[in-house]
């Protein structure tokens, strides 16, 4: 891959998701691609982006922009986020809401192990929730929506436990048993597609987006930031990454001190948006 | 702050040589055993941290040597974290119920070894 490929590589990516990919990582850039040029039949990465830069064609450049999308994901990451939801936050909820289905949305689930991880809080506390993983690479989400996991993939965060309890053996791989595929469903999202204001769709009590932010422009975290605002109810819970700091970016959030990671609406926000 | 202690219980050197260079990296000091009658040895001696056991060992396995820990006295404190190829769910049921904290089927990593370990509130 010529610097000047990976030039228009980067403004594309940039410009459809966001995403800003490093230089110094132009070797990677070029490794993800291998599979996408092999599969769409071109004999190297090169004669593949010289295609598409003659001619653009949109199934193409999906293929090569989803490609560089960092998927590393496992079950319950950053675990402090997790036992704050089953101590604090669904028990809290699930009192505020009286029995109504509690919604939670994991934006850029890749593979799922979140969304996954985030059902299984809930229905061992016997909640009744609907849980959205959406994602814009659509080869993670056909693995995110089977469900089935690798010895290593299932074993990375899960105990054995709450493996057993929730997952299948089905060969060499760990399949979501019914009662939790019941309660998760995945979509293809992109977050810098922000709800219109008056956007009718039922909001999310909590949403968790977490390693999304952190390889984004801020002209385009802003708007995902938006987005994200518009999608979740005045009294719900944003998580980010415990990493994660808006540092003001965002006048819709505010952390919450002692929880990393966790925001809230801003007071103030809410009192200008009504 | 006193360092902690695992025990690494195998019979395959290599294993343990492998599962000790991960759990070295998670700050532990490791010792190892060949059996779980060798570990038991150990227990009694110094009490450890962690336990990674392995199932099928020659002289006692690791099942038996699971039960007779917990009888010990100070037997409940070690986290004891199953290490075997063994993947059948009542396998994996069984142990559990034996008073294991978690069970890690092989082949695993460090990654894995780190969120089981952080799991069980070892690190």
């Amino acid at each position: 891959m010529s610097p000047e490929d990976f030039d228009r590589l980067q403004t594309l990516v940039a410009t459809r998701t966001g995403n800003r990919l490093r230089r110094d990582r132009m070797n990677l850039a070029e490794h993800r691609l291998g599979p996408v040029a092999r599969r769409a039949g071109f004999d190297s990465v090169d004669t593949m982006l010289a295609t598409l830069w003659s001619k653009p064609v949109a199934g193409l450049a999906w293929d090569v922009i989803e490609s560089q999308l960092n998927g590393e994901t496992w079950f319950r990451r950053d675990r402090e986020a997790f036992l704050t939801m089953s101590q604090e936050l669904l028990p809290a909820l699930s009192q505020a809401r009286r029995g109504q289905t509690l919604r939670i949305w994991s934006a850029g689930c890749s593979t799922g192990q979140e969304a996954w991880s985030l059902a299984m809080c809930a229905l061992d506390l016997n909640l009744d929730v609907e849980v959205v993983g959406s994602d814009l690479n659509r080869i993670a989400l056909q693995k995110a929506h089977k469900g089935a996991y690798t010895g290593f993939e299932i074993q990375r965060g899960l105990a054995a436990g709450t493996m057993v309890r929730w997952f299948r053996p089905e060969g060499e791989l760990w399949t979501a048993d019914d009662t939790l595929k019941q309660v998760v469903r995945f979509e293809r999202l992109n977050l810098l597609d922000t709800p219109s204001a008056d956007d009718e769709a039922p909001r999310f009590d909590v949403i968790f987006c977490r390693h999304v932010l952190i390889g984004m422009e801020p002209a385009a975290r802003a708007l995902v930031l938006q987005g994200l605002e518009r999608r979740l109810v005045d009294d719900g819970c944003l998580f980010l990454a415990p990493s994660e700091n808006l540092n003001g970016e965002s006048l819709a959030f505010r952390p919450v001190s002692g929880r990393r990671g966790l925001h809230v609406k801003s007071p103030t926000f809410l009192q200008d948006a009504a | 702050m006193s360092s902690r202690l695992c025990l690494i219980v195998d019979d395959s050197r290599i294993i343990r040589k492998v599962s000790r260079r991960i759990v070295e990296a998670l700050g532990f000091d490791v010792d190892e055993a060949a059996d779980g009658a060798e570990a038991l040895t150990f227990c009694t001696g110094a009490m450890p941290d962690v336990i990674l056991l392995d199932w099928n060992m020659p002289v006692m396995d690791g099942l038996t040597f699971l039960r007779r820990l917990r009888a010990m006295p100070d037997g409940g404190s070690p986290k004891v974290l199953f290490c075997t190829i063994e993947t059948a769910v009542d396998r994996i049921t069984e142990a559990l119920a034996a008073g294991a904290d978690d069970y890690v089927m092989k082949p695993f990593d460090g990654e894995i070894l780190h969120a089981k370990f952080a799991e069980v509130g070892a690190v």
